[in-house]
């Protein structure tokens, strides 16, 4: 049984190599037959992919991006914490929070504050920033929100006959409840915030791979584009295969150990 | 023990507080709409434009016809685009589940890969390969839609009751039927969420899929008043969808949520 599993994955994976070769060789195909700047084919966005790395003002503007985004999730991660926060502590914003104000926030799309942003404060590194905030708030608030909802009401209680002090039982009881809510905050965050800061970058920033795809657009090369795209998707990839799910099964033993 | 509980729930239950939740919640919006006039006031109108200015251009969108067949034209394009990529996604969702060899093709290639794909990407990408037109608007957005109703049907197809599609196997031996009588029935709630996130999303990225590749819409609209720095279209266009948002959910998808339940 174990050797059939076994031998059904490998024969799954071998297909999986076979459909990602054949997809390769039809893009290589059709790309001959139609004009380069339509669709370059996959040896020459794999050059100038190669020419991005050896190249420290590309490198500039993908750090740049980096900082960008860091700097959003840790903005946006904060002021929704606290924007969760602020309805449990105080009752009567219950409405105002869940019905008023992250609907709203949620339906705002990201251009408009992007727009917006750009009359505001220019085009500039805090417009960038400001942007995809605003956009990742809400996700945060929802989440956190749904954490504090399932937070066992024994576990508090015993909080509270220990301590009278609410700041040690947000430390030490309610934040260690919601470690796996804050992560799947930070997992969501992290794969958004890529895709909106090409679009924040795109119109408010004056550095970034968004800024660089704008460049790429109006110039009509395409490579430098698909190789952007390619970029942001092996990032968001990796991230989730490499750093997200090793540590979220790790989180789901730690718990299932409890 | 009891004791805390049962008060803690009555707090809940009881009138009184959730009328101060009512109460506190309009508070808020009151609270933020006189802010902003308060701080509009001082500012031009050309960067920071008051409740008054974007409400009479909130109401503009929705009296002038100009206005309005741009916001038809991207309501049609939002309800087609979340049908197709309904479709799309069962598609998608089924086929591992019929050609169990296509599980890591679809979970592990075209899922990803779809999933990861920036929207801006698409938006830029359509335009080169479809020129400006309705149907690079609508690419953009099943492109963008389709992972979504495939995680959802795909969870879906796993939770389907393998006792109840047994039963069906031992009725019938057509496929097609055990397909329509079970499998449609029980995915149902699966669609609905389905749909419910992708018509949510697909507001959000109707304004980014329509500022490349469209030539009308409220992304041209919207474009086109930044462009003149009009802050205030900028604003009310941003709003209009907000509206429009809040109005399909409401008249379309919670009906449909509740035909689907009574079924």
């Amino acid at each position: 049984m174990e050797n059939e599993n076994e031998a059904a994955r490998r024969l799954n994976r071998r297909a999986a190599h076979i459909f990602t070769f054949a997809c390769l060789c039809l893009w290589g195909i059709y790309s001959s037959l139609v004009e380069a700047y339509v669709m370059p084919g996959p040896w020459s966005v794999a050059v100038r992919f190669t020419e991005f790395f050896s190249d420290a003002n590309f490198i500039g503007h993908m750090f740049w991006s980096f900082f960008h985004i860091l700097v959003a999730i840790t903005a946006s991660f904060c002021v929704g914490f606290m924007l969760a926060l602020l309805p449990y502590y105080v009752t009567v914003a219950r409405k105002a929070v869940d019905r008023r104000l992250t609907p709203f926030l949620n339906s705002f799309s990201g251009i408009g504050w992007t727009l917006l942003a750009v009359l505001w404060f220019g085009i500039n590194d805090f417009t960038v920033i400001f942007a995809i905030s605003m956009v990742l708030i809400p996700f945060a608030i929802i989440n956190i929100r749904e954490g504090l909802r399932q937070l066992d009401n024994e576990i508090l209680e015993m909080g509270e006959s220990f301590t009278r002090s609410g700041f040690k039982n947000l430390m030490l009881i309610i934040v260690p409840s919601l470690y796996p809510y804050l992560f799947a905050t930070l997992r969501i965050s992290f794969g958004v915030s890529w895709k909106v800061a090409l679009t924040a970058e795109l119109f408010g920033g004056d550095r970034g791979l968004g800024y660089l795809l704008n460049l790429a657009r109006q110039d009509f090369d395409t490579p430098l584009i698909l190789v952007v795209i390619l970029i942001i998707i092996i990032f968001v990839y990796s991230t989730e295969r490499f750093i997200f799910n090793p540590i979220q099964n790790k989180l789901a033993e730690h718990n299932a150990g409890i | 023990m009891q004791a805390f509980n049962t008060t803690n729930d009555q707090s809940k239950t009881s009138t009184f507080p959730a009328i101060a939740d009512s109460f506190f919640s309009w508070l808020l919006v009151i609270g933020l709409i006189v802010g902003w006039w308060a701080l509009s006031r001082n500012i031009s109108d050309l960067v920071m434009p008051g409740p008054l200015t974007v409400g009479k251009s909130l109401a503009e969108m929705f009296v002038d016809p100009v206005f309005l067949d741009d916001i038809l034209i991207s309501t049609l394009r939002v309800i087609g685009s979340v049908i197709i990529s309904v479709i799309l996604g069962l598609i998608l969702a089924l086929i591992p589940a019929r050609f169990p060899l296509a599980r890591v093709i679809v979970h592990e290639r075209i899922k990803p890969f779809l999933n990861s794909f920036p929207s801006v990407g698409w938006a830029i990408l359509a335009v080169i390969w479809f020129g400006a037109s309705d149907f690079s608007v609508m690419f953009v957005q099943v492109a963008i839609l389709t992972p979504f109703c495939l995680v959802n049907l795909a969870e879906g197809l796993r939770e389907l009751d393998q006792e109840i599609l047994e039963m069906g196997r031992s009725f019938t031996r057509n496929r097609i039927r055990i397909f329509i009588k079970i499998t449609i029935p029980m995915l149902l709630p699966y669609v609905i969420a389905a749909i419910r996130i992708a018509y949510g999303v697909c507001w959000k990225i109707a304004l980014v899929s329509e500022l490349f590749g469209a030539e009308s819409g409220i992304g041209v609209i919207m474009l086109r008043a930044q462009t003149t720095a009009n802050a205030s279209m900028v604003f009310a266009s941003c709003f209009a969808i907000v509206v429009i948002f809040m109005a399909g959910e409401k008249l379309i998808i919670n009906p449909l949520a509740k035909l689907a339940e009574q079924k």
